[in-house]
């Protein structure tokens, strides 16, 4: 009765949905307002006037900059709220009880090691080189915040924690919300307006940096949060 | 040929996310939810989405398993 009752409340509920997904326009239409607006302009114009050549890249740091600046603050605060709740209890145990555990097999040690270098170089890349290819800061740290979490479930987690070092932990762990608001006020400076990047042909070298060093803070800031996530949820 | 791809893509993520729904075993649910993001990342890249499809498989197949994986083992791995 309760299941009968609940697959005709579904299909019900799947009506409106099918019409709706009915009325929209064809894949790739090229005469919808998605088409004709606002995307038609970046993508005439966003290769030589927003500083990057990966259009994506354009649109999320130079023409919205603003929204992804709020974005990276709302993640930044949900982190920290996370860590908030995790740290204390991490303190406690981790001073008090040593974590023994069994040693991953040496089959997955030598893999991990033989990647290791690898996925950190291709983690880079991906940072770096997202104004030109898809990718950019926040692909990238997700792929180096894989790499540290790798490498410590497999070798000795406590020797990974010293690669980030102690003291610049917090300030890293904040490096996406302070390289975005910093580029921000450098804009404030050139332009007169907060993240307004320099539009003139001479200073495209100025705004494809700026863009770099927000997509490295959004990168380092990442890859530490996941790891830091990661370890504090494994001191348990 | 591109539309069928596509619809062989969606069809196969409903049953992934039908099949994670109804596995009691929470870890064996987190690796086919893994499965779920590399689906998704496929039509993410067919569709022409590459940035997305890039977050999708770091983020969705990666660190969100790995998360996944820890809660499950500082937990209970039955679903009651």
């Amino acid at each position: 009765m309760k299941k009968a009752l609940v697959t005709a409340l579904l299909i019900i509920a799947a009506i409106p949905f099918l019409f709706a997904a009915a009325a929209l326009p064809p894949h790739g239409d090229p005469n919808t307002p998605v088409q004709t607006g606002a995307s038609a302009y970046y993508l005439e114009h966003g290769a030589e006037e927003a500083g990057a050549e990966n259009i994506v890249t354009d649109v999320i740091l130079n023409y919205r900059g603003l929204d992804t600046n709020g974005e990276v603050t709302v993640i930044f605060t949900g982190f920290a709220a996370a860590f908030a709740v995790l740290l204390p209890i991490s303190l406690i145990r981790s001073r008090t009880e040593p974590v023994s555990e069994l040693p991953a097999s040496p089959v997955v040690r030598f893999a991990v090691r033989l990647l290791a270098p690898f996925t950190a170089l291709f983690s880079i890349y991906v940072i770096l080189y997202g104004h030109v290819s898809p990718g950019g800061g926040f692909q990238g740290g997700a792929i180096l915040g894989g790499l540290f979490i790798v490498l410590s479930a497999a070798l000795d987690p406590a020797r990974i924690r010293r690669l980030i070092p102690r003291q610049a932990g917090p300030w890293l762990r904040a490096a996406a919300p302070i390289a975005f608001v910093s580029m921000g006020i450098l804009g404030l400076i050139l332009t007169g307006s907060y993240l307004g990047f320099p539009t003139s042909e001479a200073q495209s070298a100025v705004r494809t940096g700026m863009l770099i060093v927000i997509e490295i803070g959004i990168g380092v800031g990442g890859a530490v949060i996941f790891a830091t996530l990661f370890s504090e949820m494994e001191a348990q | 040929m591109s539309s069928i791809f596509d619809a062989t893509l969606l069809l196969l993520l409903v049953a992934i996310a039908l099949v994670v729904a109804r596995t009691k075993d929470l870890l064996a649910a987190s690796i086919i939810f893994s499965a779920y993001s590399l689906v998704l990342c496929l039509l993410w890249t067919h569709r022409g989405a590459p940035d997305v499809a890039m977050t999708e498989a770091a983020v969705g197949a990666g660190i969100t398993t790995v998360f996944f994986l820890v809660a499950i083992s500082k937990t209970v791995r039955r679903e009651k």
